[in-house]
């Protein structure tokens, strides 16, 4: 499997990943920026002239569609839950930075939009994995009664994968994308002021965000999980049930899938072997030499399209499995918020309910009904999330199977194009001698 | 040793046989039908095969197979009759005695080799039991290709003894040893194992036997690779059925989802299951690879005893060159080559002239003696040459179309692997689609309702 063999990133690709400086690092230095000839080549360098907007941010001036086309373009995709878009992004463009602190990577990330909460239709800003998980834990402070999509795990094993290689990169590039269309296609998360920040500030200034954490958040942080519900409601019950269930069928999937791979490899291995030995047969067959080369040529047809179907494989199966424990995880938190909201309000209501019974007041007290509100502004959150997430996912995972039948059809489709076309090169002469002794006869 | 194919053939009545015989025996086997051979007068097949249980020489318990042989004579059936064929059973081991035979009796011919013994080459999930029913089955069609062959082939068709094999049951093996061929076949082993350097090697025998070498080494390793090709093709059939169970259970805790997975599963099981079939038929490939593995060594065989002979040529030549060297030297007193002899003659003296003629008589003697043998092997070489020529031809061009063929049915196999695999896939493909079709009926249905 060439998954093993990591190429090094900057070597292949029509899109090499320029060594540059960070534009997120240099805050205050955009004139430090212009004598280096790298930066001059980017093209969301600072250098651009006029182009920054009051907030200070860059615009695109080469963008090769106008908004407007690319929207009517997009909408055409299976957009099956029926919501109108008006916000696309794209993660692409990787590149390696390389400091003396540290080496990392960025990625482009640019936007179109119809909102009026945006100044410009068209942002391109580039930001590092630190910048999206700043995003992410932003988006879960701000809104704890969503669903945040995941990102993909921080931590790689040292060693065991290099992090610059360009399948890593690729991998995760499809990963930030993907979690960045999600959050973008959301209803309510779309709508977050540090999501307009990530996707159209020039600087991301990160801690502007802490300062703005909600009180709903603190007050979901202020609740410990030890208390016990008294009455979960039915269908987050439900919710957490499936959650269970669901996990273990996706880790069995996951490895099956990865069981698969490995098995396919080896048998590449012993393909590769294999066919050889028909060349090398055919050299001492006079006769034979056409069709063992023949059976040799075929034998390598058929392992360079089990080498294919095993890259597509892992490249589009497993992320899409990893995706979707990460999600599993991420839901199974935003369970446990609302029941700790829940069980806030109970305590809060039974708090009340005895002071009741000593006789002290008579009236429910406000914050118990503003507990109230809340368990029951998360419950519609949730609900509605949920329903969106399970869409979603029996849509990524009607794609992610078809997907694996198709490869596995069009690698059987190829193998048999191999086949049928050796069969006249082993009959040729065969069916020439039959000919000749039908006229002999 | 060309005895045998001088002696009067065994004659079961007149030719005469149809085209549908023909047909059959052409469609049961890949043999000649050329010349008047056994098979176009007798029909052959190994019908069954049965384990059974007995006592050995040393009286011991053992458990062994045993081969039904029916035989039917072509002309009575052509003839409008339908006879129940002739029976009679054999075990291994007695096709072993008799292709023992047939070498030692016609060394230059390459004598069809006998289904292995023990299965070789097998990948892991296949049994390398003798008394597995799979590996019996694939013995008993090997046996009886082995009796095909031998029955149609123009010189080992019209031997007796094979003949005796076929239709005498008992006093069978007693004939066999009558034949005096074990001794034969013990010194054939020695002189087989033994190397000798020929003075002037043919070269049409020298290539052949590197051909044999190369056929052998080429097989054996193509044989090993097959097998682990299939373990491994096995491994990646089988790891796919565990999706079946996985689509299953998780079926059960999706609404919507459920019936297209549960469906796909059933696929993943019937894709993980058509594996067993595949590497079942492939075996039969496997088989006549390995025909041709063993027809190697038979190859090289008939090659070996084309040196042994010409050895023997050129050692009774040189015998009787150096002997003619002594009687001139007797005769002249000219010694023209240093000899132990011409030594102990300048010591001891010359002998005495009664001496030396009852010498140079004895000489006369050994060289005309020498002549003879000389002219013996001579003619020995030249027809064993010949013989082993035609029979090494008749081997190509059987090799090479039973080969082609081989390798056609092979590839017949992977595309229909190839149409399996689609098959399979595309059912699943609908299954996997209707996860989201029946999501979509029912938002339809919300919106009607």
């Amino acid at each position: 499997m060439s998954a093993s063999t990591p190429k090094a990133l900057a070597s292949s690709g029509q899109k090499p990943i320029q060594e540059m400086c960070h534009p997120l690092g240099l805050e205050e230095a955009a004139g430090v920026l212009t004598p280096s000839p790298d930066v001059g080549n980017t093209r969301n360098s600072i250098g651009e002239k006029d182009l920054s907007l009051p907030n200070g941010t860059p615009v695109e001036t080469s963008s090769p569609a106008s908004s407007s086309s690319l929207l009517n373009r997009l909408q055409l995709d299976d957009d099956l839950d029926g919501e109108t878009r008006d916000l696309f992004v794209t993660v692409d463009d990787p590149r390696k930075h390389v400091s003396t602190m540290e080496t990392y990577i960025t990625y482009r990330v640019a936007t179109k939009t119809t909102r009026v909460e945006f100044d410009l239709p068209e942002y391109s800003v580039r930001r590092r994995y630190q910048d999206f998980d700043w995003l992410r834990t932003r988006l879960e402070d701000s809104q704890p009664t969503h669903l945040i999509p995941p990102l993909p795990e921080k931590f790689v094993m040292k060693g065991v994968v290099d992090r610059f290689s360009e399948e890593f990169v690729e991998t995760r590039r499809k990963a930030l994308d993907k979690f960045l269309k999600r959050v973008a296609d959301h209803p309510v998360l779309s709508f977050n002021e540090h999501l307009n920040a990530f996707l159209s500030a020039k600087d991301l200034n990160k801690r502007q965000g802490l300062a703005l954490l909600t009180k709903m958040g603190e007050s979901v942080k202020y609740v410990t999980g030890g208390y016990k519900l008294r009455a979960r409601p039915m269908e987050f019950a439900a919710m957490g049930e499936y959650l269970d269930m669901f996990t273990p069928k996706l880790g069995t999937i996951d490895r099956i899938a990865q069981r698969i791979i490995k098995e396919q490899s080896e048998y590449l291995v012993e393909l590769r072997e294999y066919g050889p030995v028909y060349s090398t047969w055919a050299v001492s067959e006079a006769e034979l030499e056409e069709p063992l080369e023949g059976v040799a040529s075929c034998i390598a047809n058929c392992s360079s399209a089990l080498d294919e179907l095993t890259e597509d494989m892992s490249e589009d199966f497993l992320p899409v499995l990893r995706e979707y424990v990460l999600y599993v995880e991420s839901m199974k938190s935003v369970l446990k918020k609302r029941d700790s909201v829940q069980a806030e309000y109970e305590a809060k209501l039974e708090a009340s309910a005895s002071r009741k019974e000593e006789g002290t007041t008579t009236a429910v007290p406000t914050d118990v009904e503003k507990c109230q509100d809340k368990v029951e502004c998360f419950n519609a959150d949730l609900k509605a999330d949920w329903d969106r997430w399970q869409n979603n996912k029996r849509q990524d995972f009607r794609q992610l199977l078809t997907g694996m039948a198709d490869h596995n059809i069009h690698y059987y489709e190829k193998c048999l194009t191999a086949w049928e076309s050796v069969i006249p090169l082993l009959q040729d002469q065969q069916s020439q001698e039959t000919r000749s002794d039908i006229e002999k006869d | 040793m060309a005895e045998a194919v001088n002696e009067e053939p065994a004659r079961i009545g007149g030719g005469g046989l149809t085209d549908t015989e023909v047909e059959n025996n052409k469609k049961n086997t890949m043999v000649e039908q050329q010349g008047s051979t056994l098979l176009r007068r007798l029909e052959i097949s190994v019908a069954e095969a049965e384990k059974r249980t007995g006592k050995n020489t040393v009286n011991m318990q053992e458990t062994f197979t045993m081969y039904l042989i029916e035989t039917r004579l072509i002309d009575v059936m052509t003839e409008g009759h339908n006879p129940a064929p002739e029976t009679l059973w054999r075990r291994y081991s007695e096709f072993e005695l008799l292709r023992n035979y047939l070498l030692v009796t016609y060394p230059f011919i390459v004598v069809p080799p006998l289904p292995e013994k023990r299965a070789e080459f097998v990948w892991h999930k296949l049994s390398a039991d003798n008394m597995d029913p799979d590996f019996v089955e694939r013995r008993r069609v090997g046996l009886e290709n082995f009796l095909l062959r031998v029955a149609s082939h123009s010189v080992l068709s019209n031997d007796k003894i094979l003949y005796g094999f076929l239709t005498e049951e008992h006093g069978w093996k007693q004939l066999v040893y009558d034949t005096g061929f074990q001794a034969k076949a013990d010194s054939r082993i020695k002189a087989l194992s033994a190397t000798f350097r020929v003075k002037n090697p043919d070269r049409r025998f020298t290539d052949m036997r590197h051909y044999s070498d190369e056929l052998q080494s080429i097989t054996s390793q193509l044989l090993r690779v097959r097998a682990r090709v299939a373990d491994r093709l096995y491994g990646v059939y089988k790891v796919h059925g565990n999706y079946g169970r996985v689509f299953s259970e998780w079926s059960a805790i999706e609404k919507d989802m459920g019936d297209g997975l549960q469906s796909a599963g059933h696929h993943m099981d019937a894709y993980a299951a058509s594996v067993d079939d595949i590497l079942e038929e492939e075996e039969h490939y496997a088989d006549q690879l390995k025909e041709y593995l063993f027809y190697a060594e038979a190859l090289r065989a008939v090659c070996r005893k084309h040196e042994l002979i010409q050895y023997e040529l050129e050692t009774a030549s040189a015998d009787l060159i150096s002997k003619k060297q002594q009687r001139e030297e007797l005769a002249t007193g000219i010694v023209r080559t240093f000899s132990f002899k011409g030594m102990t003659n300048k010591l001891f003296g010359q002998e005495t002239p009664e001496q030396r003629e009852a010498r140079l008589s004895l000489l006369e003697e050994q060289i005309v003696q020498g002549e003879v043998t000389v002219k013996e092997k001579t003619s020995e070489c030249r027809e064993y040459v010949n013989g082993a020529w035609v029979d090494m031809q008749r081997f190509k061009e059987q090799k090479d179309r039973d080969l082609r063929e081989a390798l056609v049915s092979y590839a017949v196999m992977q595309i229909s692997m190839c149409k399996k695999g689609i098959q399979v896939w595309t059912n699943a493909k609908e299954c996997f689609q209707k996860i989201l079709s029946s999501v979509l009926m029912n938002t339809d249905q919300i919106f009607v309702g």
